[in-house]
């Protein structure tokens, strides 16, 4: 078996002068070439579980770390962040304080970072073009970034990530600042580098939207992970019921009645609808 | 928004296809020669040196629009007190009733005056030709930090974003009530109130950005990519240095009595 | 150690991305006081504030490229003055290593240092540049009095430049301490590290660059 692209040995963390740990007791192993949804309700943890991922936790907020996150082989404590985000990209929520804010055109920004990696000329600009072509981006190369709206900004914080070729993509929150369609945007591109192999660790609290794409969820309630595995597994536990809450599909077969495993997806939900009950 | 802060013009002269740092040397040493050289026709030397490459890179006109207005009340207030206190003062030019005027203050405040335009001119000449974007990189290729160069950038970005701001803030608090016309003290009350939210929320993006950036890999230690090559010639690199060389031979000069 | 272990060098990631925003805040402060009409520059707030937050080295460099900026597009006098700025920032560092913000002594003392490091500065570079005066009329009014009284052309090119400097940096100050107490506890001590001496415990890794 090839290596493991995350892995959390009980991990607990707090941040700097904070009384208690942010998560506790984390155990986790995700495989390279997983796409694994994380969702759970407000100070779940789920944004530190993706800092401690990047080693932006502890080694930017300071804090305690116990236990061991190790990720593509590499402990975080042994790393910089500058030096993971080789192999590993971290999207935030608000895309305008993810642009770098020294470019004054698209183009230039996807290529700060693999310029920051000392990638050659020749290939930057290949990659540069390839990561705005494959997030939708290409036609607005020549704008200043702050000219574009907040879905193309987010798409373009995204291409950056991408320029620099990471195994391991980490996003919290990536569209809760987006509309509709920039939103449809974003996910497409994800499907397609899921595909391509990339390891991706998604935070978000759209349930629906998890289970349409996720095929691994880890439910997280106050620093602590309440479930782990497929979404219609996770979505069929009880205390995720009742403490992380559920997809209106599996809403709708509970109020109706249908018995477990109960759909998590709309396609098995119109299934669900049409059996007979037995 | 883009660029706001720039007043780089667009343009095809010998100036804008120099390179940067040619252009950098040029404008100090010229601005520390008009400082250095002893008398008023030196310094006029300079100015028109000065004034034939503001015509030839085509910025004449936009030169004497920005200049005056910041040149004219400097003169003017050399010109008054300089003619009416000056220690070196005793060649009666003019008196109107207690107040007299003189011929030495008055040439002392006009060599002041047209130093003080080669200084004026020689830094909008540059600003004009010379992109910001391209100092940074032709002084990082130089060995300025990529820190340094990030800071620079950033700060040509924000400040406009910044004034932008500012100026929303200052509309919305007028339309609750905040007083920011009338007498001094009342003007002075709503310094604070127009400065604080301004100051809060571009300091609370300062947080998110720096985790941005490490995770972009900002500070790895590589050896830095030139983004693009200025052109570059032994004409422009002798003059570089001739240039740099001028400074310390003028003062040298001053020194043994150049007059 | 003492006063240089101030000026150690510790330019983490979040002390670079504060610099520009310092330089933004003493653009905005000075386009503020111009649209209110004030009488002042008040171009150096956010020179004070970094220098507080993050040490001499932020405060001083956010001061010299916000003149370098300044002289570029707006102002090509502002060039020479670029020097005040960077010492602007060093004094408020040093004020800021040692917690004078703090207390009301301090932030008086604070205050006195940066008039007299603005003041003593500017008056050389005054004289060089135009003959002693400041370029401020009321300032310039009082040069032409005291000179006309027979006072030697450096102190009245000095009373000068604190005239204008006084109030100033008073405001300045003031300010600058304001917005910092405004700012949460959580935030300023994210930018804590300059001043954490060599025998402390070992500090947080901070992301260095």
């Amino acid at each position: 078996m090839s290596e493991p692209a995350v892995v959390f040995e009980d991990v607990g963390y707090a941040y700097e002068e904070a009384p208690h740990e942010a998560v506790s007791d984390i155990n986790l192993r995700i495989e390279a070439g997983e796409w694994v949804g994380v969702t759970g309700p407000t100070n779940a943890g789920k944004s530190t579980l993706c800092l401690l991922a990047m080693g932006l936790a502890p080694h930017f907020f300071g804090g305690k770390l116990r236990g061991k996150v190790t990720v593509l082989g590499t402990e975080s404590r042994a790393i910089k962040v500058i030096e993971r985000s080789t192999d590993v990209g971290l999207l935030f929520q608000n895309p305008f304080t993810q642009i770098s804010g020294a470019r004054e055109r698209v183009h230039e920004e996807v290529a700060f970072g693999p310029e920051c990696h000392g990638v050659a000329p020749a290939e930057i600009e290949a990659r540069v073009g390839e990561a705005m072509d494959l997030v939708g981006i290409s036609a607005l190369a020549a704008r200043h970034p702050l000219d574009l709206s907040g879905g193309q900004l987010q798409r373009l914080a995204l291409a950056s990530l991408l320029a620099m070729r990471p195994k391991v993509l980490l996003l919290d929150e990536p569209t809760s600042q987006l509309d509709p369609a920039g939103t449809a945007a974003i996910f497409e591109v994800l499907s397609g580098l899921h595909q391509s192999g990339i390891t991706i660790v998604m935070v978000e609290h759209r349930l629906e939207t998890l289970c349409e794409l996720c095929p691994r969820i880890v439910a997280m309630v106050t620093g602590r992970i309440l479930a782990d595995g497929a979404p219609q597994e996770v979505f069929n536990r009880e205390v995720v019921q009742e403490r992380v809450g559920l997809p209106v599909y599996t809403r709708l077969a509970r109020s109706a009645a249908l018995p477990a495993p109960r759909p998590v997806r709309l396609s098995e939900s119109a299934k669900a609808f049409r059996t007979p009950i037995a | 928004m883009a660029g706001g802060l720039s007043l780089y013009q667009e343009g095809a002269s010998l100036l804008h296809r120099a390179h940067p740092l040619t252009k950098g040397v040029f404008t100090l040493s010229v601005i520390a020669l008009a400082f250095i050289v002893p008398s008023l026709y030196w310094i006029l030397a300079i100015a028109l040196i000065l004034l034939i490459l503001v015509i030839v890179a085509g910025v004449l006109r936009r030169l004497i629009a920005v200049a005056l207005a910041l040149l004219l009340p400097i003169a003017v207030l050399l010109l008054a007190v300089q003619g009416f206190a000056n220690p070196a003062n005793h060649t009666v030019l003019f008196a109107i009733g207690p107040v007299v005027y003189y011929t030495e203050g008055l040439y002392i405040a006009a060599i002041a005056a047209l130093r003080i335009t080669c200084l004026v001119v020689a830094t909008f000449l540059f600003s004009f030709t010379t992109r910001p974007a391209d100092i940074t990189e032709a002084l990082m290729q130089r060995g300025l930090s990529p820190a340094m160069g990030y800071v620079v950038q950033s700060a040509l970005q924000i400040i406009p974003q910044t004034l932008d701001m500012a100026g929303r803030i200052q509309d919305a608090q007028r339309s609750r009530g905040l007083e920011t016309e009338g007498s001094l003290p009342k003007r002075a009350r709503a310094y604070l109130p127009l400065m604080l939210p301004l100051v809060l929320s571009s300091l609370v993006a300062t947080q998110e950005r720096a985790m941005a950036l490490e995770v972009r890999g900002f500070g790895l230690p590589v050896k830095r990519v030139r983004r693009y090559e200025f052109a570059d010639s032994a004409v422009q690199r002798v003059t570089r240095w001739a240039l740099a060389l001028a400074v310390p031979a003028a003062i040298v000069a001053r020194l043994l009595g150049w007059k | 150690m003492g006063i240089l272990n101030a000026f150690k060098v510790r330019m983490n990631t979040l002390a670079i991305v504060l610099i520009p925003v310092c330089i933004a805040i003493d653009w905005a402060g000075h386009a503020v006081a111009s649209g209110l009409k004030l009488p002042l520059f008040l171009d150096s707030i956010g020179t004070v504030l970094g220098a507080l937050l993050a040490g001499p080295w932020v405060g001083g460099i956010a001061g010299l490229i916000t003149n370098f900026i300044s002289s570029g597009t707006v102002d090509p006098i502002a060039a020479p003055y670029s020097i005040i700025s960077l010492a602007i920032g060093f004094a408020a560092g040093i004020g800021g290593y040692y917690g004078w913000h703090k207390t009301w002594q301090g932030r008086v003392a604070l205050y006195i240092l940066i008039v007299l490091v603005a003041s003593i500065g500017s008056t050389p570079l005054n004289l060089g540049l135009y003959q002693g005066q400041s370029g401020v009329p009321t300032g310039d009014a009082i040069y032409a009095a005291l000179v006309k009284g027979g006072w030697p052309t450096w102190l009245a090119a000095y009373i000068d430049e604190a005239s204008g400097d006084i109030p100033d940096k008073l405001i300045t100050v003031v300010v600058a301490i304001l917005i910092y107490f405004g700012l949460p506890n959580r935030y300023r001590a994210l930018f804590s590290v300059w001043r954490r001496t060599g025998d402390e415990k070992a500090p947080a890794p901070a992301p260095s660059v």
